[in-house]
Formats: structure tokens, sequence, C-alpha cells
């Protein structure tokens, strides 16, 4: 198609008029070969690939002198650009949200994240029609569109087979999909969905263990070789989104063994080594001062020498973990770079879709998903418990899920405080940035410091893809980007900044950039407490967020938000706030804290349906899709038949051995385990073997009474008949698992009840008819609205975290 | 409580080499007589999961010199599908407790070997219950203990002892 006939501004391209002649045979027909052409991008654009990483911090990579070694990233920024003042939403999903629209988090419906759609407009988890991800332009234009690993925008309830679909990445302007659709996975056993199917647990080749990165590497050079085979010269754009450095924090030894000693004195010393790294580098001011020493994190030295050695450890695993990414990513570029293309493409890498996670409370946790459901444990249970999952030698292996500790995200994120949800400070907000363009780069090795945002790469590919941005896509009048385009920057180290102002705020945490200055207003929460009453209390209704304190700082000045300037510039201080409100409301901000609206008694209309019935082969159910079993009574039951000789194997699954539960028959006989997020484990069996012929068995969990975590009775009935029966005292009360999913007939990935891990899936040797879930507890209205809170409130807790 | 009461100890460290440290400061404490003790035992079990024991077995607390083809008090507490899989340390004591040639078999070796995940390890100590804060003071990096009480010179409490100890490290 001609490139000066095309309106790139109306999307779809509309097919040009016919400008050829037809007659009643071929003879004397004009053809028109534009009629059969698809849209290329104008002459000259790029290829572009724009790499995510996962919670993770400004001070994390050597190439922004940090202790983890990252070659690849600083041979690109070496040969490209690195931008010190780039800035994120300080979570997950808003981060990934304002990256692909182009837009503020909150004004596409992401203050919050993908598991939590509120009931406002700010924190829906829906990207309206009117704001299209700029992958669409870019596909809608001819581009060769394709996405990999972390997606994390798609609502959690709409993650199923039935979907619907309108929200996974594959409507939203991308080609082909590869990856998983929530906020994190299992480096050993994601579920992996591809396009519009959930493709479920991958497994080793060659007798090696799967891993997920050397996974997402190789996906991603197949689809370019792929593409590139068939159009050998249309530009394609990949994004590129690892889970890493996303807990669970896992990775093969031999990654994690590099580090082995290098942080043994601890996360004080990381962060003045940090810094003295960083400027020599030139990536902070020579004059950059760490801010005030955080109360918050411990000190070091008031450690015992056994947490020492653990936390060191922790961190080790993570710098592994970050390192293999960094390999992997490397993979891509140098096929790229094999293929002949690396000159004409733009990489665009962000090192952090928000500042490095905190969520691993102090101590880091054997299990990221007890904190998520809310379950406090001390010190002391975290040890005994990581002693009995495997140790020390088991963190970053699969038999854990774990997390560091927020000292070591405290110091990843160094020069700055704070960290991952704290969007009041840089610790949540600032993150490094490398560009690598060979072609479109004047001074390679240059260091960038204009100040930039998330929000402002739709418009930056956009211009160097030679696109304007649409005015409307599939007749819907699309809103302005609200980015400016930093290309300029690239060949001009003096090019003007555009971006001159910029409002921040998750949870609470808010903050007004503008001109150099920033005014914050951090909420006093510890980012890694979700406790319901303490927000109810502290943050309900009698909240007054003016009451929060005020800081603000002159970052030109000031690099790491060290210097609290506020008491002397009064004037400043009602400017910003002034404007961070006027932002607030025309970005859908207001009200503040509503992706938490279920703590303060907003929780989403009750479910009408109870029962659920899988027939068939069905599996993977991802974890937010499964029947919500929690904190209530229920029933599973399931229609067999088993055949004369016996059968075995696992009739439902949902999740493993650090919180799941099991239906399963072993030895001829009923079993039930349940993992109570690996702190506390159940089973019941029974005594006699299954008869043959149709069986129906069922599984009838009694609970004590609707609430949180109850306790109650389990009750195996064989065709009618107990046949075994137990207690238990605790039960997950939000969520088994962040990613792993349900099963019917098997057990997927890691498995419930380690007494079948050598014979997984353990795919039962019978039929199965049907698996019928009853959720339906029979509970007062009361106590059924208390529970639906709760479930919500668990759905928050995950989000915030996610 | 009598002056005849021996505490049975089991202690369990995240980190081999925080209880290879606390190990030699019991040892060190019973060889200069500060501590009175029927035995301390280390058991250890490396990244793949073989399991090192070094023992003294020497109520005297006399370390260094090597078992030969005989086993010491603690060693004797360890069946032999466990020994049989066990290297031996080199610091395990030529004269042995008083209970050692009763080869106590209380299963506490395979629950050790149970309990023990890979890249960690385990002390087990008896002494007389007057030194338990002495005790304590010397194994101060154990994640986890657990203390039973026994009579002296009974076989039978000993056995009693250590599985009521490594009954006390659960949960």
């Amino acid at each position: 198609m001609a490139p000066d006939s095309i309106d790139r501004t109306v999307l779809p391209i509309r097919r040009p008029p016919f400008a050829g002649t037809t007659t009643r045979t071929l003879a004397g027909c004009e053809p028109d070969w534009n009629q059969a052409m698809h849209p290329e991008p104008p002459e000259g654009a790029p290829n572009v690939l724009l790499v995510l990483i996962d919670d993770a911090g400004f001070g994390n990579p050597s190439t922004f002198g940090g202790a983890i070694d990252t070659p690849t990233y600083t041979r690109l920024a070496d040969n490209g650009l690195r931008y010190n003042r780039f800035h994120v939403t300080a979570l997950c999903s808003p981060t990934r949200a304002a990256l692909l629209t182009g837009r503020n988090h909150h004004r596409v419906g992401y203050g919050m994240v993908g598991e939590f759609s509120g009931p406002f407009p700010g924190y829906n988890a829906t990207i309206p029609r009117d704001c299209l991800p700029f992958p669409r332009p870019l596909q809608e234009n001819g581009y060769l569109t394709g996405a990999f690993g972390k997606w994390h925008l798609t609502p959690d309830d709409q993650q199923g087979y039935s979907g619907p679909f309108n929200r996974w990445p594959t409507s939203l302007g991308f080609d082909y999909f590869w990856g998983f659709l929530g906020g994190e996975a299992g480096q050993y056993d994601p579920v992996i969905c591809e396009n519009t199917t959930i493709a479920g647990v991958p497994e080793g080749k060659d007798g090696r263990q799967y891993y997920f990165q050397d996974d997402l590497a190789d996906q991603t050079i197949g689809w370019l070789h792929r593409i590139r085979s068939e159009r050998p010269r249309t530009p394609w754009f990949a994004y590129v989104a690892t889970g890493c450095s996303h807990a669970p924090h896992q990775v093969p030894r031999e990654w994690s063994d590099k580090y082995r000693g290098r942080f043994d004195e601890g996360w004080d010393v990381m962060r003045k080594e940090t810094l003295a790294r960083q400027k020599a580098l030139g990536v902070v001011p020579d004059d950059c001062e760490l801010p005030p020493r955080n109360d918050a994190f411990p000190t070091w030295d008031s450690l015992d020498e056994t947490h020492k050695r653990l936390y060191a450890r922790q961190m080790e695993v993570y710098a592994g973990y970050s390192e293999n990414a960094d390999w992997n990513i490397g993979r891509i570029v140098d096929a790229i770079e094999e293929m002949g293309e690396l000159d004409n493409t733009v990489v665009l890498w962000i090192w952090g879709d928000n500042g490095a996670s905190m969520e691993g409370t102090l101590t880091g946790t054997f299990n990221e998903l007890t904190t998520l459901n809310g379950l406090t444990l001390t010190p002391e249970q975290q040890m005994g418990l990581l002693f009995k999952h495997g140790g020390l030698e088991a963190w970053g292996g699969e038999m854990l899920a774990p997390h560091y500790s927020a000292g070591w995200a405290w110091a990843s994120n160094t020069p700055f405080d704070w960290g991952k949800q704290v969007a009041s400070h840089l610790g949540g907000t600032r993150n490094p940035m490398v560009v690598h363009w060979p072609s479109g780069i004047a001074d390679p090795g240059g260091v960038r410091g204009h100040y930039t945002h998330v929000v402002d790469v739709a418009a930056t590919v956009l211009e160097l893809a030679g696109l304007p941005n649409a005015k409307t896509i599939d007749g819907i009048q699309q809103q302005p980007l609200d980015g400016p385009s930093f290309a300029d920057s690239f060949r001009d180290a003096g090019a003007p900044e555009h971006h001159t102002q910029q409002y921040y705020e998750i949870l609470g945490n808010r903050a007004m950039y503008k001109d150099g200055w920033l005014f914050c207003q951090r909420l006093q929460r510890i980012p890694w407490v979700i406790d319901p009453d303490q927000l109810r209390n502290e943050f309900g209704m009698s909240w007054d967020p003016e009451n929060d304190p005020v800081e603000l700082y002159y970052l030109p000045d000031d690099f790491a938000q060290a210097r609290n300037i506020a008491a002397d510039h009064s004037d400043k201080v009602k400017e910003l706030h002034d404007l961070f409100w006027q932002e607030a409301e025309a970005n859908h901000v207001l009200p503040l804290l509503g992706g938490l609206t279920s703590f303060f008694g907003m929780v989403p209309p009750i479910p009408e349906d109870s029962t659920f019935v899988f027939r068939g082969d069905i599996q993977n159910v991802l974890s937010g899709m499964i029947p919500r079993i929690y904190n209530h009574s229920y029933t599973i039951s399931a229609d067999l038949v088993i055949p004369p000789g016996g059968a075995e194997g696992v009739i439902v699954a949902e999740a493993d051995h650090l919180g799941g539960f099991s239906l399963y028959v072993q030895d001829g006989k009923l079993k039930h385990h349940y993992s109570m997020l690996g702190v506390l484990e159940y089973t019941q069996a029974a005594e006699q073997p299954l008869p043959t012929g149709e069986v129906t068995v069922e599984l009838v969990f009694a609970a004590d009474a609707p609430k949180p975590a109850t306790g109650g009775e389990v009750t195996l009935h064989v065709n009618g008949e107990p046949v075994a029966s137990g207690r238990m005292e605790h039960t997950v009360p939000g969520r088994f698992s962040g990613y792993a999913g349900m099963d019917i007939g098997r057990d997927n990935g890691l498995v419930v009840d380690l007494g079948y891990a050598d014979r997984a899936p353990f795919a039962f040797t019978g039929e199965i008819k049907q698996v019928v879930f009853d959720i339906a507890p029979h509970m007062s209205e009361e106590d059924a609205r208390a529970l639906h809170e709760h479930a919500a409130q668990s759905l928050a807790a995950h989000a915030a975290s996610a | 409580m009598s002056d005849d009461t021996l505490d049975v100890l089991i202690a369990v460290y995240l980190i081999p080499e925080l209880a290879q440290q606390d190990f030699d400061a019991l040892v060190g404490l019973i060889e200069d007589k500060t501590v009175v003790s029927e035995g301390v035992v280390l058991v250890s079990k490396d990244a793949d999961g073989e399991v090192h024991v070094t023992e003294t077995g020497d109520h005297l607390g006399r370390k260094g010199v090597k078992v030969g083809g005989g086993v010491g008090l603690v060693l004797g507490l360890f069946a032999p599908p466990l020994l049989a899989a066990t290297a031996v340390g080199a610091a395990a004591g030529a004269v042995v407790g008083r209970f050692a040639r009763k080869r106590v078999s209380a299963g506490i070796g395979e629950k050790m070997d149970e309990a023990l995940p890979p890249g960690s390890a385990g002390v087990i100590a008896i002494y007389e219950h007057a030194q338990a804060d002495l005790v304590a003071k010397a194994l101060a990096n154990a994640i986890r203990s657990s203390t039973a009480q026994i009579d002296k010179a009974s076989a039978k409490e000993l056995k009693t002892g250590l599985a009521e100890a490594g009954a006390g490290l659960g949960g």
C-alpha cells in the first residue's frame, strides 16, 4: 500500500479506493494491487525490543552501580544510553498499563493491579477502549507484534477458558502472546498461556529441569525467526517482560552460587558500596547523599549470625536470578544481532516496573503466599518452616516460593528510600532505563538526565516508527497520550525536557513532580503489612490524607530525595499540593485507596453461582478462576468408574505442597491432602480400597463457622458411606497460590502431596465422569456478606503485592 | 529434681558451620570440666544429603581420637541403616560414656536424618541438668532446641528422653 495514500490516524487503516478499472472480462482491466496489500509501516521504521524487568531497584544492576552482574545491560548501555531519571508508577500492573497505553495508570483503570477490579474508574482494571495500547497502532500500521512473559493486565476473573478475551494480549495489539497472564509465576512450573489458549505447565527437555526464563528467551527468538522467515523486511515490535525478579525467587544453583559471600557484609554496607559505584559510573551526581537512615529496616549489625547467613543467601539467590534474566535477554539480543538487525533495532530496557519489593517482610519468607494471605509468622516460625521445607539449600529451588527480606529491597533501591508500592518516594518510582540503537544515538555510552516517565514510552516508540497516535481505533475516538516522546534525547544530550510534571499515586502514597520539585505524602503504613484492622482504623472513613506528613525536595540539587525542605518552601508545597489534587481528579485517582475498597465495606456483588461441574479433560484452571472454597463449608464430589483391577491417581488437585488440596486414590484408597500454605498439613485416608464399578466419592468440609481461615471437619464418603474423617484446624483464607492451577484427573506441576511426587502428575487410571464443587455453604446472609468481604480483601491484599 | 538428673538436648541449626562452632564451644566446656557430659554429637547433612556424624562420647570431653571399629555413646543411638550411610567424623571420642556399650536404639538417628534438610546440622548433648544454662549459652546459634530430663544410668531412660526431646522439636 503506497505510504502517501494512507491516513494512519484512523485505524484500522481503510482499504484504499480501487484505482484500477474493471470490465466484463479480464481483457482491458487495470489491476490495483493495493487492494490486496496489507498496510506497511513507514519506510525506515525500526524494530523495537521493549524489555521490562520485574520488582527490581535502581541499585540492582551493575550497569547502574549495583552489586548484580548485568553484562548484557552494560554492553547495551555502553553502546547506547543510560537514563538515570526515568520513573515508573511503583506497582506492577499500573506501570505496565502506563507503559503500553501511554496514559496515566489511573486513567486506564489501573490504580491497582489486575487481580482486583474495583468499583471506580481509576481502579477497575479494565483498559478503556478509548485508550488502547500503542502496540495496536503499530499492529494496524503493519508492524509484527509479539508479547512474551509476564502480562498482568487481564482481570483475575477473566483468565479462564471462557474469557472474555478482550483484555488478553492478542486483543490489545499483539499478534502473538506467550507467557503468563497474572502477576507472577513459578520459574520451574509456570502455567503458560499462548494467545488465548492455556497451554499448561511445561516440562524440561533432554533431562534438564524446565526454567521459565530460558524458555522466555527461546520463545522470543523462535518468534523472531518465524516471522523473519516469512517477512524479511517488515519491522517488528517485541515486548519481553520477565517474571524475574518477582517472587518466587528461583534460579538454578549455578547462578546463585556465583554470589557466595558477596553479600555477607549486609544491606547497610551494600547501600554505601553501591552509592560509591554509582558515583564512579556517573549515574548519580558526585554530591548525591543517601536519605537519612530508615528505621523500618534493622541494621545489619543488630542481626544474629544465623539470620545474617540466611539473609545473605536470600540476596545471593536474588542476584543470581537477576543475572540470569540479563543473560537470557542477552540471548535475544545476540539472536537479533545474528539476524543482522541489531543496528536497526531500538532496544528500550527498563530495569524494574517498580522499585524492589519489600513484601517478603523483614525476615524474608519461605512462601510469599503466607504474607499475601495475611498469615503473620514470627521470625522463629519462618525459620522453622524454612527448615521444614528444605533449609537454606532449598532457597532458589522449586520446593520453596521465597521472597527475600525487605532489607535487601531497600538496599536494592539505593540511593533511594523505600521501594515497591511507595509512590511518594524514588525507591518505588525511579528505575534504570537503557536505550540502544546504534543507528540512532549520537554519543554511545552517554548518560541522560532527562526527567522521563514510563508513560512516555508510547509516544517515543510511535515517533521512532514514524507513526502518529491514532485519532480513532475501531471507530472509537482515542484519548490523547499523557506522556511526551523523549526520542530527541537519543541524538541530542541537550534536548529539552518535555515531561515537566507528573503525579504519582499508589495505595495512598502520593507525590507531585513539577520542574524539578517533588512534593510527597506517604501513607503512614509499612508496605509489607496489610492488616485489615489497621487499614480500617487508620485509613478508613475518618482518615484525612492532609494529615500525612508533608515532604518537599528539589531533585536537581538532591538526586536521592535526601533533604526535605518543605519547611522552607511553604508556597511551593501549597502549589504542588493543589496541583496533585487537580491531577488526581483529572486522572481518576479519586478516591484515594480506591483499590482497597473491600477493606472499607465496599465489596463486589456476591456471585450467584455456587455449583461448578467439571466434565472431561480440564486442566490448568488458573488460580484466580477456581471455585471459591475458602472460609466456609463446601463439598467436592466425583463420579468415578473404577475398573476391575482398581484405580489410582488424582481426582482433583489445586496448586502444590506450599498451598493446595488434592483428592486422590493411592493404593486403591481414597485420600485427601490439604496444605495450609506449607505451614500446616492435613491428610484423611480411607482404610479400605474403593470398590470397582461406578463409584461416587465425596469430600465434605464442615466449617466451624463461616469465618476467615476457619477450621472444620473433613469427612470422606464412598457411595454415601463415611470412610475417613479428620479435623483441619486452619484453612487457607485467601488464595492457595499466586499462579499454580487446578487439574481434574491429575496434579500438574509441583504436586500437593509429596507422597506421590515421584509419580507426578499421578494421572487417574480409572474414569472420571464428573467432579462437582458445591460451595453453597447455607450460611446466614450476614455471614455470607462477611466472608465475601474477606474474600475481596484477600484479593486486594494479594493484588497489592502482585 | 535430683542431682542425678541429666538433660537430653537436641538442637538444630540452619547453618552447619554455626553448629560446628557451637559444638566446639560445648566440647571446650566439657574439656575444661565446666560441663559434665555423657556425650555430645554433631550431625550434619551436606548439600547432597549425606549425613556426617562427629562425636565426643567421652564424658571427659576428649576429642580427636579415632573411634576405630567401635561406636561411641551417641553413635550407638543411631540404627545401623543410618550408620551404613553415614560418614563418621574424625573427632570421635575414644573413651565412651557409660551408656555407650548399651547401644541404645531410640530411633533418634533416623529422626535426625528426617528432620535435617540438606545443608543443615544438629547437636545432641547429654549433660547434668544443673549445667543447662551453660550449655544453652554454648549452643547459642541453634534455631530450635528441645530438652528432656532423665535419670542417670538408665538406658531405658535415655531412650525415652531422646524420644521426648525429639518430639519437642516438631511443630
